[in-house]
């Protein structure tokens, strides 16, 4: 089953004097329960896809699909509420309300949608042990280091349960103990709760970890291969 | 998490910008409300002194004696029409006066006046001459003999300061000299020993008697007890000339008038002008002098007296004051504008340090899937309780000082005293208290605000979201 179909998708920034493809007839889609990582160098257009995926950006030409809505049919404030439902994002840095603590970060997006208190206290409680900070509920963003950071930004995206998990170069701030953590986080996120996780990276220890990797160059994808490794 | 614990937990998380904001809004309505209550009080001050010392609320006029005044545009009063004009709700008495010029002369000092005849039983009602009596003074002969007494030392001085004000109730004198109740019970007699000034007010019948200003008393160098001579130009070109012994001196508050008053009788005033039964003009004396009852009640009087006579306002009467306090008043209106702009410069600057600040965060905010109308809810909300919190503490700290500077205004002494009465003004600077002005002053306040939330709420609106999360 498809979570994400991408059509000849075309991508073209007239910012500057010089047009940009940043992304140039992709064609590709992600079923539920990836763990795919998109890697290229930095301006090979991971982001431009991310953002594609995500409905943060509409692409020049081409279909975007995600859970049965056609991204292109729906206006600007629709999209917000279409983010705010299917989709979860963690950014490379800065991902948190600083006047939250970890526990009210985890539930945002699960009061956004008007959970129930009580169930959002239980799936923040889940969240938060299943992320190693079971002990950080009231501690604030800046009382927490940036690997830290980045799981409650994990947790935050994963708790409403959306259709896929969008991770732009999640580690790209973080030591690499912190990174290794971060992906065994996630690793097991995928498996338990069967979520769909897509992110990009331009760091090959995180690279190793996929299951899925796809390659980008000058936007478009020279290569799509599937792994086997550690299961 | 509620919006507004959010917007509440914003505010606090950049302490020292939410501080400024606040006490840059504290300060403007703050010195805003203290500039506008004194220029407002002082205003006030000069309009009640006037109406109540000089011309009343209303007179009854000739049409033509407000453009040209003097006994040829005189009028004899009708003792009909006096009954059915005191027959309105409002009015408590029908008062006429004579008032015109003279030269007067005591010793070899000479001082044109103004000549004002009263009838003095019925002229109270409308004007307070006689609770203008100095009975206190500090002659220059009071304050030596002070100086012998070992006052306290502030005492001591400030008599010094206040060398030449004469007062009417020993309550005043304390007060200006800066003793307390406390204190008084002691000092009182010594006081009253050195300062007293003797005096009384006109009485009804009596002839030869003079009530004069206290500047003018200290020009002429007449007091109680001596005599003065006021010659002039009669009714219809005839000379009028008139010996009058110094009964008292008033204290009138507007210098002007004070170095320039001279109060005789009805009688005397008519025999000095020889116009028997005439009058320039006719007090009004009225219950309620406010403003819409005012018109009202000119309204009806002028109804009941026709067109051969005119009811005038306080207004009319003193339109060169109104103008003058008019052009005063606009100066200051420009005073408070730049203060607001200077105010309104340093708000915007701080917003558009936060919405800068905080681009990421907003990008953020968006992508996860809050609704930009909600961020700029929560936005506005932080933006509306640093003004809010400013205005109220501002009009919480002017309020005592705006009280105080009622109850006891500030008196000036020395060159400033003598610069203010120059300029024709009492050197005393009270307070109005809030009224309003004070609402007005909040209004431009949450309007500059205003302005500055919707710019930012603006900015949330046009934020593009790739382009903020890059940043
Ligand atoms: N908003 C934008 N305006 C103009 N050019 C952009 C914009 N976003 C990305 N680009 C350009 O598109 C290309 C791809 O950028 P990006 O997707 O950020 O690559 P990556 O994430 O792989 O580094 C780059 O050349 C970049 O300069
Ligand atoms: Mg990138």
């Amino acid at each position: 089953m498809n979570v994400v179909e991408i059509n000849d998708v075309y991508k073209t920034y007239h910012d500057t004097e010089v047009e940009v493809r940043a992304v140039n007839g992709v064609t590709l889609s992600f079923t539920k329960g990836d763990f795919a990582v998109i890697v290229g160098p930095s301006g090979s257009g991971k982001t431009t896809l991310l953002n594609l995926i995500g409905g943060l950006d509409q692409p020049t030409t081409g279909e975007i699909i995600v859970a049965g809505h056609r991204l292109s049919e729906l206006k600007p404030s629709e999209l917000i509420d279409f983010r705010m439902e299917h989709v979860g994002f963690v950014f490379q840095s800065y991902n948190l309300i600083p006047v939250l603590t970890a526990a009210e970060n985890v539930g945002f997006i699960m009061s956004l949608q008007k959970w129930p208190k009580e169930k959002r206290m239980a799936r923040t409680g889940e969240l938060l042990e299943a992320v190693g900070l079971a002990d950080r509920h009231n501690s604030r963003p800046s009382q927490l280091s940036g690997g830290q950071q980045q799981r409650v930004a994990v947790a935050r995206a994963l708790a409403p349960r959306p259709e896929f998990i969008l991770a732009d170069e999640p580690t790209a701030n973080l030591d690499s103990k912190s990174a290794e953590t971060l992906l065994d986080i996630m690793e097991k996120l995928n498996r338990e709760e069967e979520m769909t996780f897509i992110f990009s990276t331009h760091d090959a220890r995180v690279m190793k970890r996929a299951r899925r990797v796809i390659t980008l160059e000058d936007g478009k994808v020279v290569s799509d291969e599937r792994t086997n490794h550690r299961e | 998490m509620k919006d507004r614990q959010l917007a509440w937990r914003n505010l606090w998380r950049n302490r020292k910008r939410t501080l400024i904001t606040a006490a840059s809004v504290f300060f403007a309505i703050f010195f805003a409300l203290i500039m506008r209550s004194f220029q407002l009080g002082t205003y006030d001050k000069m309009y009640s002194d006037v109406i109540r010392s000089y011309s009343g609320y209303l007179q009854l006029q000739h049409p033509s004696y407000l453009d040209e005044p003097g006994l040829d545009n005189g009028l004899i009063l009708d003792p009909e029409l006096t009954r059915k004009l005191e027959q309105d709700p409002n009015v408590e008495a029908v008062v006429p006066r004579i008032e015109s010029f003279a030269l007067a002369a005591a010793g070899n000092r000479t001082q044109g006046v103004m000549v004002i005849g009263v009838e003095p039983e019925r002229e109270s009602k409308a004007l307070n001459i006689r609770n203008r009596i100095v009975r206190y003074k500090l002659t220059p002969g009071a304050v030596e003999a002070l100086k012998g007494e070992e006052l306290p030392g502030r005492l001591a001085k400030n008599t010094e300061l206040f060398a030449g004000e004469a007062f009417t109730e020993a309550e005043d004198l304390m007060s200006v000299l800066g003793i307390s109740k406390k204190d008084s019970a002691g000092l009182l007699p010594l006081l009253r020993n050195h300062t007293s000034f003797p005096g009384s007010y006109l009485s009804a019948g009596e002839s030869g008697y003079a009530i004069i200003g206290n500047g003018l008393s200290d020009y002429l160098e007449a007091v109680p007890g001596d005599t003065i001579v006021l010659i002039g130009q009669g009714y219809h070109g005839t000379s009028a000339a008139g010996l009058y012994v110094v009964k008292g001196v008033v204290s009138m508050p507007n210098p002007e008038i004070d170095n320039r008053f001279v109060c005789l009788t009805l009688d005397d005033a008519r025999w000095l002008y020889g116009a028997p039964d005439m009058a320039t003009s006719a007090i009004i004396a009225i219950k309620d002098g406010s403003d819409k009852v005012l018109t009202a009640t000119q309204q009806r009087l002028g109804a009941v007296t026709g067109e051969d006579l005119a009811v005038r306002n306080w207004k009319e009467m003193n339109a060169l004051l109104l103008n003058q306090m008019e052009a005063d008043n606009r100066s200051g209106a420009i005073m408070i504008g730049i203060l607001y702009l200077v105010i309104a410069f340093g708000v915007f600057g701080t917003v558009l340090m936060m919405m800068a600040e905080r681009r990421r965060e907003f990008g953020m905010l968006v992508s996860i899937g809050m609704r930009k109308g909600r961020l700029a809810g929560i936005v506005g909300l932080e933006m509306l309780l640093m003004g809010v919190i400013g205005v109220i503490a501002g009009v919480i700290a002017s309020l005592p000082i705006v009280f105080l500077g009622h109850l006891r205004p500030l008196r000036f002494t020395g060159e400033m005293a003598r610069m203010y009465e120059d300029y024709g003004f009492e050197p005393v600077m009270p307070m109005l208290l809030p009224d309003t002005y004070y609402l007005w002053q909040v209004v431009v306040v949450l309007l500059i605000l205003a302005v500055a939330i919707a710019f930012s709420i603006r900015k949330i609106f046009k934020l593009n979201v790739i382009n903020a999360l890059r940043a």
